[in-house]
């Protein structure tokens, strides 16, 4: 009994909502803001068939200015059709994700196109192979509830990626899988194969092991190329995110409100279309709020300011009604680092405090999200270990409060050979595996290694020992035999 | 017998007092020798659990809740044992030394030390060179144990170490420090052997001691 395997006492799927960055009446105040936006201003559609879409399903399309405008009510009513919680679905029921209310799940997301490499520590361009690698790794990384593919296969050919992107990702993790797409072909194709892996497409859509994630531009744009895509995609049934990422400062609004507002107008824009063309259509309210740092102009992906828009996301969805997808861990330092655990930690912590459903960027990327590294994918484990830990909370109740514990050990005396507190070890406390907590003296023994050299050791064992779930041998033969453009070498 | 020592060594590991009392009873009753209940469930359940915690399956809690349990299940027994059935591991004397009141720590190393088979004697905090001097004759321990948690009283090692010297003890006795400012260096200068935590400690105990 005692040799047990032990249950993940902080699992994804725990309820946030402790963190509300937004006071009371913020909310409202924010939508009635995007809304005069949405009257005034309105967005820019360069899509004849989204445009056309608007326009037929009621709001007031300019077919010139390619501009879209809609009033309040029409904007209301027609995300009403949008499903107030989602469930994401593994390939193994274990890693099923249900997006509802304030609860949390953490994972990974793309796209980068470099890779620190692991044996030589040196950037270099990403590959397949380290798409299947980020996959596997994170299959074993417990804390990490699932995987947005990470990084891009430079080696491929661009009407090549999709399939393989995502056949590797899928062939390597049974957590859900989702990803940004490049091809309308891409796309298709994606579903096919998938349908296969699920034995139909009723039982694909039953329970959608992947998803897809369609942007829309800032300021207020739906761009031509992935709207087509976003339109492609909803054609498939498959659960969509649509995000949006504005910077404070140089693409939004030089304020944080005003940056939500402008998003949310934004990321209200990627909901309409999905109901429009597809009433009840799976979508989250996507958003990626950042920053730019005006003393230079750059990006900002680890602003804590980039963490509390991101938490104040979970109440406006709510407020909406819809599960959200929102964006935190990634950071702008190059190398996993101080930098990079500081930034991570913190962006990620409030976005899990504050009860985002789907919490993406959070593991394995650095660099403003150009760059991936196997041991920050380690790190990250235990910081979204620690984010979960923090949003269970601390349960007060009699056999937690301890009176007669205490009143058994008395002054002077200790409680760790108590029962009491064998009982609670487990269920109270998160155990970090990266952070070294050991004595100086045994540190020293163990050759003096920072966290990073630490992580690196664990990602390397981790690759050289964990076998995920692989697709079955004959759907697999049949998907490339018949997908077009598909490897047909796969890591083992 | 195989399956009853089995049980012992599997509600030993949980920890299960009342069940490895019971069982050591039930084992008594259907004839079982109690050397063999001692060697083959409850020590052989003991370095199970040695062995888990070193993996770390096991916890500290756990470890001394099992400890706790070896204990119910030898109180069982210990009228039974003829002399020569117990092959005891050593005697360890534990003290915080002179002028400090922190035992947090060497309590941890004491229940660690039981765990692990060893007769522990804690004289306690604030213990002088010359109590320790005079405990040693009187218990006649085969390992020290010393710790200390400031800088200001780490000296008194060094002391304690000194005072042992001049009665002639030092060479019939171990002697292992730790607390959080004492190093390998520290206790190397002053001739003891160092250890960095509870775990060493044991670990420590059953290199000196020839185990």
């Amino acid at each position: 009994m005692s040799r047990r395997k032990k249950q993940n006492p902080f699992p994804g799927g725990l309820v946030g909502g402790s963190y509300k960055p937004l006071k009371d009446g913020d909310v409202e105040k924010i939508h009635k803001a995007t809304m005069k936006v949405f009257e005034n201003t309105g967005i820019q559609v360069n899509d004849e068939r989204a445009l056309k879409a608007f326009h037929d399903a009621g709001a007031q399309v300019d077919f010139d200015q390619k501009m879209v405008k809609a009033t309040e009510d029409w904007i209301m009513k027609t995300i009403k059709t949008a499903p107030e919680s989602i469930t994401l679905y593994g390939r193994e029921d274990k890693h099923n994700m249900d997006l509802d209310g304030f609860k949390v799940y953490i994972g990974t997301g793309g796209t980068a196109t470099n890779v620190l490499d692991i044996d030589t520590g040196k950037r270099r361009p990403s590959t397949m192979e380290d798409v299947q690698k980020a996959a596997r790794l994170v299959d074993a990384l417990e804390n990490i509830h699932y995987f947005v593919i990470s990084c891009f296969p430079n080696e491929l050919e661009k009407e090549n990626v999709d399939v393989n992107r995502f056949y590797g990702a899928l062939r390597n993790t049974t957590k859900h899988v989702m990803g940004g797409v490049y091809t309308k072909e891409g796309v298709r194709n994606i579903a096919k194969y998938a349908e296969m892996i699920a034995g139909s497409k009723e039982a694909l859509l039953e329970k959608p092991f992947v998803s897809f994630i369609t942007c829309v531009m800032s300021p207020l744009v739906m761009d031509k190329d992935y709207t087509d895509l976003m339109l492609t995609a909803i054609e498939t049934g498959l659960p969509l995110a649509t995000p949006t990422a504005p910077m404070a400062g140089s693409t939004s609004p030089g304020t944080l409100a005003g940056t939500l507002v402008q998003m949310n107008a934004e990321a209200l824009s990627g909901v309409l279309l999905t109901q429009i063309v597809n009433p009840g259509h799976p979508v989250l309210y996507s958003c990626v709020p950042t920053t730019s740092d005006l003393r230079t102009g750059a990006f900002c992906f680890g602003s804590i300011e980039m963490g509390m828009m991101n938490a104040a996301c979970a109440q406006l969805s709510r407020f909406y009604r819809l599960p959200n997808y929102t964006t935190a861990g990634v950071n702008e330092a190059k190398i996993p680092d101080i930098q990079s655990g500081y930034e991570s930690m913190a962006t990620t912590m409030l976005c899990a405090l504050a009860g985002s459903n789907y919490i993406h960027d959070a593991a394995g990327l650095l660099e403003s999200g150009m760059s991936i590294s196997y041991e920050q994918y380690v790190v990250d484990n235990d910081i979204l270990g620690m984010c979960m830990r923090a949003v269970k909370g601390i349960e007060v109740n009699d056999e937690t409060l301890a009176t007669e514990v205490i009143n058994d050990v008395g002054p002077a005396g200790n409680y760790l050979s108590h029962e009491h507190t064998v009982m609670n070890m487990n269920k109270e406390f998160f155990y970090n595996k990266v952070s070294d907590r050991n004595t100086r003296a045994r540190w020293e023994i163990e050759g003096e290694i920072d966290a990073r050299e630490k992580a690196r050791r664990m990602a390397i064992e981790i690759l050289k020992t964990h076998k995920p779930l692989f697709i079955d041998q004959h759907i697999e033969q049949k998907i490339i035999q018949e997908i077009p453009g598909m490897l047909s070498e796969w890591l083992d | 017998m195989t399956q009853i020592m089995e049980d012992i060594i599997e509600n030993l590991i949980d920890g299960q007092t009342k069940k490895v009392v019971a069982l050591v009873e039930q084992a008594i009753a259907e004839g079982i020798a109690a050397k063999d209940i001692l060697n083959k469930g409850l020590l052989a359940g003991m370095n199970e659990v040695g062995v888990l915690f070193k993996e770390g399956e096991l916890f500290v809690p756990e470890v001394l809740v099992s400890a706790k349990a070896m204990n119910a299940g030898m109180e069982v027994i210990k009228p039974l044992l003829k002399e020569g059935d117990i092959q005891k591991s050593g005697t360890v004397l534990l003290a915080t030394v002179k002028g400090d009141l922190h035992d947090i720590g060497v309590n941890l190393v004491a229940m660690m030390l039981e765990g692990a088979g060893y007769e522990v004697v804690n004289i306690g905090v604030d213990a002088s060179p010359e109590k320790i001097v005079e405990s040693v004759k009187k218990i006649q321990p085969d390992l020290i144990g010393m710790s200390a948690m400031l800088t200001t009283t780490m000296a008194s090692m060094k002391d304690t170490i000194t005072a042992l010297e001049e009665s002639g003890l030092s060479d019939k006795v171990k002697i292992m420090v730790g607390g959080s400012p004492v190093s390998k260096d520290y206790a190397d200068k002053i001739g003891a052997n160092y250890a960095g935590d509870a775990t060493a400690a044991v670990e420590l105990a059953n290199e000196l001691l020839g185990r």
